[in-house]
Order: C-alpha cells, then sequence, then structure tokens
C-alpha cells in the first residue's frame, strides 16, 4: 500500500534514518579513522616535500597559475575528498555474494537510493575528518589557508563532486551482476582519478593535450573542480562548473538506472 | 620402554584482569592486576613405546595446552617431561624429527596441488633421503589406496579420501610417537572405520605410539586401548580402554518427545534408568548394567504417550562429567 | 649433522617450497596473470604520473625522470623478488597473534625461515617482471650495469624482508600490532618511491637509520648513475646487519612464544 501523496516525504525521511544510523556504525570503526588519518598525514607530509623541492622552496613563484602554498592545499582537498569514499564497488560485491542483496531489493526503499543515503553520510564525515587531519599538515608547512570565499567554492563543488564519485562507483559495484570480480574494474576506475581526476597533478599543470582530453571525461569534476575552486575563487567558472557537474549525474544517473535495471531482470531470471 | 613420560607438569598463564567500564580500563592501565589461570595441574603420565591412549576432555580442561608442552611449543610452568628420551621444550628440533602431528581441522597438504607434492615437501622437511622416501612413499600409498587421486589437487578430494592422504602423510617420516587431534572430524562412519584401520594397522606394524584426541567416542572404542581423562587441568582418569567403557559407557540416553496433554509430573518410575529431565522432551538415563533397552521401553509402552523417541549414546562430555560426578560420589 | 649438511638440507627445503608456491600461483592461471598485470599497470600508471611531473619540473634535486625511474625499477624489482620467494614477511604480526606458529614449530625446521618460503605473492610477479623490464628499457644494459641493478635489487628486497620481519616481531610483545604493520608496511613502500633527495634535516636522518627507506630511495644516484663506494658499503651492510637483527629478534620473542600467556591462550 503506497500513498502516492506522502511517498516523497517517506522516502526522505527513509533516507535521513538510514543517514543517522551510518553515521553512527561509523563512529564505531575508530582505529579505521585512526589509520586512515594517519596515512593521510604521512602521504601529503611526502607530497609536501616533493612540491616544496620542485618549486625550489620559493613561495612566490607561480606556475600555471598556482603557488607553492594553493599546490598543497590543492592536494589537501583533492587527497581529502578522494578517501572519503567508502569502499562502495566491495559492499555491493559482497552483497551480490552471499544473497544480501536479495533482502535489499524486497525492503521498500530504492536500492540505489539506499546505498546513496549510506554513502552521503559516511562520505561526509569522513571528507571533514580528512579536511581537519590534512590541514593539521599543511597549516605548518605553507601557512593557513586564506582562501576567502574559496571554502564556498569547495562546498559548493563538493556535494556533486561526492556524487559523481558515488555514481561511477555505483557503475562498477553494478557489475557484480554479471562479474563475479569487480576489484579489477575498480582498480582501473581508481587510477584513472589519481591521474585524469586531477588528483596527484593539477590538471592545469598536465600539457595541452591531455587537459582536453580530461575535459571531456567526468573524473576532474569530482576532484579537480572542488580542489582548484578552493584555492582559486572563480565566480563565473563556478556556476559553469556546476553546471558540467549535474550534467555529468544526470548522464551518469540514467546509465546506474539502466544497469540496475538490466541487473535486477538478470537476478530474477536467474534466480539470485 | 616408555615413550612418554611427565612427573608433575604444569602450566599457569597470568591473564591479565579487567574490571568492566571506562574507569576499569584505566585501572587497568594504571596498576594492571594480574589473575593466575592454571591451565595443567601437575599432571603425571606414563605412555609404554606401542600404546594406543586416548587423551580425553571437554574444551577447555588443558588437553591442547599438554599436547604443545610435550610436542615443545610451549614451555611448563613447572614439572618435567620426557618425550622419546628427549626434554620437549630443551631439544625441540631433535624431537621433531621423530614425531608427526596430524590436526584434523588444520590441513598439513597443500590446498591447490596433488598430494604427491605435499609428500615431497614432508620428504624435505625431514630430510628423508631420496631412495628411502621413494620407497616408503610408494608403501604408504598402496597401503592407504592412494593411487587414483595422488595426482588430484586436494581441493578436488573427498573429507575423506584427504584425511587419508593426510594421515599417510604423517607417517611418512616414521615417527615414534604421532599426536592425533580429531582426525575423524567431519568423516561419515564408513570412511572412520577405514581410517581406524588404517592407523590400528600402522600402530601394529610399526610400533608407532598414538596419543589421540577425539570427541568420538568411536575413535575411543577402536582405536585405542587406554584413556587418560583430563579435566580442570589434573588426571580424572586413566585406566584401560575396557574398565572405562563398563564403568561408564554402558549408559544410554532415551528422549521422549511427549505427547501433548500428557502431564510431565505423571512420569513413572522405570527401574534402572533415572529422568534426568521432565518436560515436554523428557530424558532418562538408563543403566545398561541394571536393565536393558528392551524392558525400558516395554515400560514406557502404554505408561507414557509420547510422539517420539530417540535412544542414544551419551555424548563423551556428558560420559566425562557423569565420571566427575562418580568420582565426588567415590570420594564421599 | 654437520653444519654444511644441516644447510644443505635447509637448501632443499626452501626450494621445494619455492617449487610447490609456483606450481600452486600456476593452478590459476589466469587471476595469476590477471592480478600480476594489475600491479604492473599500476606501476606504469605511476610513472605516468612522474612523466608528466618531469615534463613540468625537469630536474627537481638533480634528480631527472631517467632517476625515478629507476628507483622504480629498483623498489618494485626487489620487493617483487622478496614477496615471490618470501612471501610471508609482511604477515609475520597476523601470525604470530593467531598462534599460525605451531605448525612451524612441530617441525624440525628454521622457524622464521619456514614461515618466510611458506607463501608467494602472485601480485608481485608484476612487479619483478616491472622491474626488469623498466630497466631493460631505459637502464644501463652492460655488464657493469646489469650487476650493479642486480645488487641494487638483492639489497632492496633484503631491506624490505628485514624490516617487515622486525616490525612484524612487535607482536610477539604487543597485542593487537597488525595494523600498526600494515601502517608501516605502506609506509615503508611509499617511502622507497619517491627520490630520497626531497627530504631534509631530520627526516632525511631518519630514512637513513630509523625507517631506512633511504638506502633504496638513494640507489639511483649512489649505485647507478655516480658509483659511490661509500654509499654501497653502507647500503650492504645496513641489509645484512638488519636480516642478522631480524633473524635475532624473532629467535627472542619465539622464546617469549613459547613460555605461553594470551597466546598459548588461544587453543
Amino acid at each position: 500500500m503506497i500513498e502516492e501523496s506522502g511517498s516523497r516525504w517517506a522516502a526522505g525521511r527513509k533516507a535521513a534514518a538510514v543517514g543517522r544510523i551510518a553515521f553512527r556504525h561509523q563512529l564505531a570503526y575508530k582505529t579505521d579513522f585512526a589509520m586512515r588519518g594517519f596515512f593521510l598525514l604521512f602521504i601529503l607530509f611526502v607530497f609536501i616535500q616533493l612540491w616544496s623541492a620542485a618549486y625550489g622552496g620559493d613561495y612566490e613563484l607561480v606556475i600555471s597559475g598556482f603557488t607553492l602554498k594553493q599546490i598543497v592545499w590543492y592536494l589537501v582537498f583533492t587527497e581529502a575528498l578522494t578517501m572519503a569514499a567508502p569502499p562502495l564497488c566491495s559492499r555491493i560485491e559482497e552483497e551480490v555474494k552471499n544473497g544480501d542483496v536479495a533482502i535489499r531489493l524486497i525492503r521498500p526503499q530504492s536500492y540505489v537510493g539506499y546505498h546513496f543515503s549510506v554513502f552521503a553520510s559516511e562520505a561526509l564525515t569522513r571528507f571533514a575528518v580528512h579536511l581537519l587531519v590534512g590541514s593539521a599538515i599543511a597549516w605548518p608547512f605553507v601557512g593557513p589557508p586564506a582562501f576567502g570565499i574559496g571554502w564556498l567554492g569547495l562546498l559548493a563543488l563538493s556535494v556533486g563532486a561526492l556524487t559523481v564519485t558515488f555514481l561511477l562507483l555505483m557503475l562498477v559495484g553494478l557489475c557484480a551482476f554479471w562479474v563475479e570480480e569487480t576489484s579489477g574494474l575498480y582498480f582501473v576506475l581508481q587510477k584513472l582519478q589519481f591521474t585524469i581526476g586531477g588528483m596527484l597533478l593539477p590538471i592545469d599543470l598536465m600539457p595541452e593535450w591531455l587537459q582536453r582530453i580530461c575535459a571531456w571525461l567526468p573524473f576532474q569534476a569530482a576532484l579537480y573542480y572542488p580542489a582548484k575552486m578552493a584555492v582559486h575563487f572563480d565566480a563565473a567558472l563556478l556556476g559553469r562548473q556546476l553546471a558540467i557537474q549535474i550534467g555529468w549525474i544526470v548522464l551518469l544517473a540514467l546509465a546506474v538506472s539502466q544497469m540496475y535495471r538490466r541487473g535486477v531482470t538478470k537476478l530474477h531470471v536467474n534466480g539470485g | 620402554m616408555l615413550a612418554l613420560q611427565t612427573r608433575k607438569l604444569g602450566k599457569s598463564f597470568r591473564v591479565k584482569r579487567k574490571a568492566a567500564g571506562l574507569s576499569g580500563s584505566f585501572r587497568a592501565l594504571w596498576k594492571p592486576t594480574w589473575e593466575t589461570k592454571e591451565a595443567v595441574r601437575g599432571i603425571d603420565l606414563d605412555v609404554r613405546q606401542g600404546e594406543t591412549v586416548a587423551f580425553l576432555g571437554p574444551n577447555g580442561a588443558g588437553k591442547s595446552t599438554t599436547i604443545k608442552m610435550l610436542t615443545g611449543i610451549l614451555h611448563p610452568s613447572y614439572g618435567e617431561a620426557e618425550v622419546l628420551g628427549l626434554t620437549p621444550w630443551k631439544e625441540r628440533e631433535r624431537l621433531a624429527f621423530r614425531i608427526g602431528t596430524v590436526f584434523g581441522q588444520k590441513s598439513q597438504l597443500w590446498y591447490h596441488l596433488p598430494p604427491i607434492d605435499t609428500f615431497e615437501l614432508i620428504g624435505r622437511i625431514y630430510e628423508l633421503k631420496r631412495s628411502d622416501y621413494g620407497h616408503r612413499r610408494d608403501d604408504l600409498i598402496e597401503r592407504f589406496e592412494l593411487g587414483p587421486y595422488l595426482h588430484t589437487p586436494v581441493r578436488k578430494l573427498s573429507l575423506g579420501e584427504r584425511m587419508r592422504c593426510e594421515i599417510a602423510a604423517s607417517f611418512l617420516h616414521r615417527p615414534q610417537l604421532l599426536f592425533m587431534d580429531e582426525p575423524t572430524i567431519g568423516l561419515d562412519a564408513v570412511v572412520k572405520q577405514r581410517i581406524r584401520e588404517l592407523i590400528r594397522e600402522r600402530n601394529r606394524e610399526e610400533g608407532t605410539t598414538v596419543f589421540l584426541t577425539s570427541h568420538d567416542a568411536g575413535d575411543v572404542e577402536s582405536l585405542c586401548s587406554r584413556a587418560v581423562v583430563i579435566h580442570h587441568g589434573g588426571v580424572l582418569i586413566d585406566e584401560p580402554v575396557e574398565r572405562m567403557k563398563r564403568e561408564v559407557l554402558s549408559r544410554k540416553l532415551v528422549t521422549l518427545k511427549l505427547a501433548e496433554g500428557f502431564d510431565a509430573a505423571t512420569l513413572p518410575d522405570i527401574e534402572g534408568a533415572c529422568w534426568e529431565s521432565r518436560g515436554g522432551n523428557c530424558r532418562l538415563a538408563v543403566d545398561l548394567k541394571l536393565t536393558t533397552i528392551e524392558r525400558v521401553l516395554g515400560q514406557l509402552l502404554g505408561r507414557v504417550g509420547f510422539t517420539d523417541v530417540n535412544v542414544e549414546d551419551p555424548p563423551l562430555e556428558e560420559i566425562i562429567k557423569h565420571i566427575y560426578g562418580m568420582r565426588e560420589g567415590a570420594e564421599r | 649433522m654437520s653444519m654444511g649438511g644441516k644447510a644443505l638440507a635447509n637448501i632443499r627445503f626452501v626450494w621445494t617450497c619455492w617449487k610447490l608456491n609456483l606450481a600452486s600461483a600456476m593452478e590459476y592461471r589466469l587471476s595469476f596473470l590477471l592480478l600480476a598485470g594489475m600491479m604492473f599497470v599500476n606501476n606504469t600508471i605511476w610513472l605516468f604520473f612522474w612523466g608528466l611531473f618531469f615534463n613540468r619540473f625537469p630536474i627537481v634535486q638533480g634528480w631527472e625522470l631517467h632517476d625515478v625511474m629507476m628507483l622504480w625499477a629498483v623498489s618494485t624489482g626487489g620487493f617483487g623478488w622478496a614477496a615471490m620467494l618470501f612471501g610471508n614477511f609482511s604477515r609475520i604480526a597476523g601470525i604470530v597473534a593467531t598462534g599460525q606458529l605451531d605448525v612451524q614449530l612441530s617441525q624440525p625446521r628454521p622457524v622464521l625461515l619456514s614461515v618466510l618460503v611458506s607463501r608467494c605473492s602472485v601480485t608481485a610477479a608484476g612487479d619483478l617482471l616491472f622491474g626488469v623490464a623498466v630497466y631493460l628499457m631505459v637502464g644501463d644494459t652492460s655488464l657493469r650495469g646489469l650487476l650493479l641493478f642486480g645488487l641494487a635489487l638483492l639489497i632492496s628486497g633484503a631491506l624490505f624482508i628485514a624490516v617487515m620481519v622486525l616490525a612484524g616481531c612487535s607482536a610477539f610483545w604487543i597485542g593487537h600490532a597488525e595494523g600498526m604493520t600494515q601502517q608501516l608496511f605502506q609506509s615503508f613502500i611509499a617511502l622507497t618511491t619517491y627520490p630520497s633527495d626531497i627530504f631534509r634535516g631530520v627526516v632525511r636522518l631518519a630514512l637513513f637509520s630509523l625507517v631506512p627507506a633511504g638506502f633504496i630511495s638513494y640507489m639511483p644516484i649512489g649505485l647507478l648513475r655516480d658509483f659511490d663506494p661509500l654509499f654501497a658499503a653502507g647500503a650492504v651492510g645496513m641489509a645484512c646487519g638488519l636480516t642478522v637483527a631480524a633473524a635475532l629478534l624473532f629467535r627472542q620473542g619465539l622464546r617469549r612464544y613459547a613460555s605461553g600467556n594470551a597466546i598459548a591462550m588461544r587453543s
């Protein structure tokens, strides 16, 4: 018995409830956070050394529009975002392998929607924590982030960025309905993010031909946009980038729903 | 000739004690209180060469700890032991050449490879000479009938075939003393019988002393000449299996599922048996020295309304509890 | 039995273990190729990043793209052979904590050796292949160059094993050490893939003492490009010294393991 009028409210409330549970669940994994925090500190430290060496310790030098301070903070943001995504692919793979997926499909909530609520709550918490930890190491080396409205840009684009990441991970995860191991595909996705997404290197510092390729792919929308906007606020560009993010979200969401529908049919046909 | 001898062998562990809650955790960090747990309390054992001993006891009784001390993996807190003329924890490596181990739960065989490859590795572990290894291996393959699946990967073998390979492997280096932990676990009755026969055969022909841990009464009955029951870290019973059978294994449990409407309070007294539990499912412990199953069932029919009945051997744990109870009774 | 006889018996044992490990890995040819291939691709993408980086900054602290490629060749190559032949070096903590040493303890083989060779990492094959391939493509393939590369591989592999065994031994004394040693493991490997000269001061000192990753990450300069006998001697000495230290610490740990307590209660 689904009431048409109240269903949208109900869906929203359900999502919020799921999000709350996921948040509390997270607090239990303190050691996980500690280990990720340690790794984040370590990797940022190494990056800071590398880029300081590249810039020859010159804080005034500008390369492709980036000063050393901006590069370091850029990396803090990309790392914080990258590590914010929980292991969605392996979760879906697990669910398919041990049959939990059937339970989810019975519940009166969209499968993708459910995973999105969980993902969103986890990713936002993780992102916030990573930002704090990352700042703790960037601050003493290159100074405080004086980006003013840049923060707004970061926040505005982060939501879209994480959504794009979610959809990409969902696409890979849904492959579990067809293949046994999605870890290989996830691996490829991750590497693409590292390079073309702009995690290790701002896209502005890449050669022209590569920049043009990156512009046509969704990866830069998931990392490069929010991180660059934070260190280089540009109101005009903000509007355009938001639009591009929405564009990718719509496209990927369509792909995900198509894939999902086909996947569920396959499950029903094969008995899961 | 003694294969194994222990004098007041004991092991105690110091375990940190933590009170409940957060304040307890803080206290434990600041001033930890240690508790001593006695896993094995000064046991005396004498096992002759060629004997087959069943080492029994409920979980946590101290069986694994004792075996670990006898194989040299663990150092005792006090007492002495001599295994095949060597002190296990002092001469572990020398002793390792002469003993063997079989764990029912943990396999020595490499999962993705055929058993013959593991055999070769064992030859290398125990430094067997090439020619000697070859003959020994072929002999065991024949005796254990492993020919058909010697070259099949272990993962494709059934549990019974795997155990046969496992046990054959344990005999490769001609151990004088073999420790076996639950060797027939999970196997069906026919396979169990076959494996017990094979072990008995090795024991007869080569004089291998067998020290067996098992929760299966059948293992004990068909394989072992002597039973040592250990409980709370001490030896409870140490006598030939025949005698233990007569004293303790002469019990049977009859479980009845009472019919609806039949009042458990009106269960009659049965000669030679006593009710151990009365409820929807009631249990009758029958002493076969005093009566027979036939007579008991005859007395139940007509006087008790039931929808299902089961007659079985008491589990080993119960036997041991019963022994414990008996011991206490005898002491009084 | 004589010392020589013992050594020979151990060599035969280790050789048989290696044969069995390889055969085991070969059983699943497809996943073997996939996993090794994945590692190869992973390393290639890192070199792609370095290519982009050095495209922007041609020389950083005296390092060029060629040097970083050599660094990756040495690091992945060394790690590759170490993890293929002594695959359990990164899992000592877990093995100790879960009481899995009991099997090896009941056998007449040196326990540490037996534990190390009982596993072969399949992904590491991709690393080894990568390291060798990169060197053959852009490295000095003269006899001298190849010998130096071989030495570099030996030293880096030995350092990986020794450092990780030393860290893993902590599990003999501390509970729940697995998480910590895993972090150390990842960090150590990561450090060996960045040019040592980007680090200065105290950190640089630490890289050549406490966390000897510097000995690996300086090899493209100190060993391959401008052979420095002092550095070479230091690296060899460190590798040998740490290996001995690891073996000794493990033996100490075994004594504690055998005296019992929490670990033995887990029966």
